[in-house]
């Protein structure tokens, strides 16, 4: 019954607003994390370039007062030692701190004068000279031995040697690293909730769209006083219904109006029609039999027909606009078709014309038995008047998909091309057709009160062929006939 | 038989009336439902004929009334509506019977005399129906008409037997269609003169007395005498 369990729950609509909505909500938040890390790596850089530019100045002022004797490295060195326990940012745990900050002086001639971190200092002066670094503007060096590039500070001291500051930038690295892996769990945390609550919200919407759905599916000719439900909610599924419900008032008050208009027009026409007929029956039975009878016999054969025309044009008028009333019970089919060419057949040999019925046995559905019948005898009674003698007709009744089809064909001269368009409109006729033209607009009529279609064609080999499908009405119906086929074999 | 008509037409009423006088019911006619109420509780009729549309009530509100009031006489009901009510269909179900205006007069007496038979004790079921020299064995569906035996088949025996219980009857063509082959229809072609065609060659064939006749605008009648 749910459409739930009928269709997996990707093809629902709730799963793909979803999956949209999810897709510019973790783009957003991306964004907006990508911005962050940019800001707090700018601000880390920033720091760690004050401090070594702060603590590049205070170890040039040191070398620079510290007279040039034995004790000078010493002094200098132990400065430099300390500044690179003052590190920013530094893992406490780590215990191989002393690589994450080197101290060197490099004379003007190129050479190394004073060294202080891990290692000789060959391969970071070798770096230094390849790169050129101006005074005062902290760059990034990247040392061959060293996985991360050191950040360094330089300045000139009067004695024109050089002083250089390196930092590794490993602390850095490694305080990013773990915001970005915090980062990246919080918005997988924040899309994961995101899709949750749009998902659950929207399928809760989306359930109650479903509702009305199913419930305005369900009004049909049957009910049409039926309403879908409404929400107490002032959104727009509550409008929805709401609409809905106004749209169904509307119809529901126009067929009411028509019913009403198609009634009394019948109510006032036949209340004449009964007076007449029994006054031209009294005069008949009165008149003796003969030329002074004929009058009122063919007056009375006139009345019945414009009785007929007038019944038809009000159920072909009602079936138009959807509104024919029907009165469902169970019909066999198979039955009532061999009935009806048992009742025609002698007509039919009458005129010369062969009548062939194929069936697949007994077929029963739910319909309004009058109004079948009399679309039966229509079809017959189609074929009755526009064949010439010598020709075949072939009744097949089947069984295809959960419809029956009841095919009537004739190898006569089919229908003419100028009403071929036209077939199942109102007063249209063959040209030597003596009815009132309602026959397939009646049959069309019918068949769409039933939730069925009437196709008209001519057959390629010559011949009209007109095709009834009706849908067959519940499961249990479906079965009888294959059930009846094989008690028949 | 005491007749009550109920029935707000003037026109239709005075030909009902006299149709059914000269079918020999006695007839008391009233135009609404106020005065058939009173008619109904002062004399006990034989059987009711009453309009759906009446000025002043539903001719089935009024259906429901009389029966409240202990009316047992069965009812015909004339409708000018274009669907059968569901109420309708209990009273019929409940064993009274309708007919859609405009009607054959035949029809209607023919139902307002299965309306009284349905009513009286039950009626005979006779094996053989035999009308002049024409006979009909019901067991073993044979008929017979003098000495001779008529090769009829299946159908033109149920005709032969239906147009035999109503001998000396008129029968409409949409009677015959409804009894004999279960259909309320009104097809546009001459099918039921055919079968009566084909079956009176074969009973009135050998240049006897003709039996069945055709009423022309009217139907069909088996003579009797």
């Amino acid at each position: 019954m749910s459409s739930k369990t009928a269709k997996p729950i990707m093809h629902s609509a709730a799963w793909r607003i979803s999956l949209w909505a999810t897709l510019a909500f973790a783009c957003g938040t991306m964004l907006v994390f990508v911005f962050l890390h940019r800001f707090v790596a700018d601000d880390i850089q920033r720091r760690s370039d004050a401090w070594l530019s702060g603590e590049v100045e205070v170890l040039a002022d040191v070398a620079e007062r510290t007279p040039k004797n034995a004790l000078y490295d010493r002094v200098v060195g132990e400065v430099a030692e300390l500044a690179g326990k003052e590190v920013p940012n530094r893992d406490l745990s780590e215990s191989r701190s002393n690589d994450s900050v080197f101290f060197l002086q490099a004379g003007d001639d190129g050479s190394l004068k004073l060294w202080v971190g891990a290692g000789t200092g060959e391969a970071n002066l070798k770096a230094i000279q390849a790169h050129r670094i101006v005074p005062d503007h902290p760059t990034d060096l990247h040392v061959q031995g060293f996985e991360v590039p050191f950040r360094v500070a330089s300045t000139r001291i009067d004695d024109g040697s050089y002083i250089y500051l390196g930092l590794s930038e490993r602390d850095e690295l490694r305080v990013l690293g773990s915001l970005r892996v915090r980062f990246f769990l919080l918005w997988l945390l924040l899309v994961l909730f995101g899709f949750g609550i749009v998902f659950f919200t929207t399928r809760r919407m989306l359930s109650h769209v479903r509702r009305i759905t199913e419930a305005a599916s369900r009004i049909g000719h049957a009910d049409l006083n039926a309403r879908v439900p409404t929400t107490e909610r002032n959104d727009e599924v509550g409008h929805l219904a709401l609409t809905l419900n106004r749209m169904l008032d509307r119809i529901e008050s126009s067929i009411h109006q028509l019913h009403t208009i198609t009634d009394s027009l019948a109510h006032d026409l036949r209340s004449p029609l009964t007076a007449i007929r029994g006054k031209l029956e009294m005069s008949l039975s009165a008149a003796t039999q003969g030329e002074q009878a004929e009058p009122i016999v063919s007056a009375i054969e006139e009345l019945d027909r414009l009785t007929d025309f007038l019944n038809k044009s009000l159920d072909v008028a009602e079936a138009k606009a959807d509104a024919l009333r029907l009165t469902r019970s169970e019909i066999d089919l198979d039955e009532l078709l061999r009935v009806m060419t048992d009742l025609y057949e002698p007509s039919m040999a009458e005129k010369g014309l062969k009548i062939r019925l194929r069936s697949v046995g007994s077929l029963k559905i739910e319909a309004d038995e009058a109004l079948i019948h009399r679309m039966i005898a229509n079809l017959f009674d189609n074929e009755l008047k526009h064949l010439h003698a010598a020709c075949t007709v072939t009744i097949r009744l089947q069984m295809e998909d959960e419809a029956m089809t009841l095919v009537f064909e004739d190898d006569g001269p089919g229908f003419s091309p100028e009403v071929m368009p036209h077939l199942f409109e109102r007063r249209v006729k063959g040209r030597e057709s003596n009815g009132h033209g309602l026959g397939l607009a009646f049959i069309d009529a019918v068949a769409r009160a039933h939730g069925g279609t009437v196709t008209a064609c001519n057959r390629e080999s010559g011949g009209a062929q007109i095709t009834v499908t009706l849908p067959v009405a519940s499961n249990e119906h479906a079965r009888s006939p294959i059930a009846a086929m094989l008690g028949a074999s | 038989m005491r007749l009550l008509l109920v029935e707000d037409e003037i026109d239709i009423q005075s030909f009902l009336r006299s149709s059914l006088e000269e079918a020999g019911y006695q007839v008391e006619a009233a135009a609404d439902g106020k005065t058939a109420e009173r008619l109904a509780i002062d004399v006990p009729f034989d059987i009711l004929i009453v309009d759906l549309g009446l000025p002043d009530m539903d001719g089935i509100s009024l259906i429901l009334r009389l029966r409240q009031l202990g009316v047992r006489a069965p009812v015909l009901i004339l409708s000018a509506r274009r669907s059968v009510d569901d109420r309708v269909r209990g009273l019929e179900q409940g064993g009274d019977d309708y007919l859609t205006k405009p009607f054959a007069l035949a029809e209607l007496l023919a139902r307002l005399r299965n309306l009284l038979k349905r009513n009286s004790p039950a009626a005979s079921d006779a094996t053989r129906l035999r009308v002049l020299d024409l006979e009909l064995d019901l067991l073993r569906r044979e008929a017979s008409r003098g000495d001779e035996i008529l090769q009829l088949t299946q159908q033109e025996f149920v005709l032969l037997e239906y147009l035999c219980r109503n001998a000396g009857r008129v029968v409409t063509r949409s009677m015959i269609l409804d009894k004999v082959w279960g259909m309320r229809i009104q097809p546009d072609t001459n099918v039921v003169d055919v079968h009566i065609y084909r079956l009176r060659g074969k009973v009135d064939g050998n240049g006897q007395q003709p039996l069945i006749r055709t009423l022309r605008g009217v139907g069909y009648v088996l003579k009797d005498r």
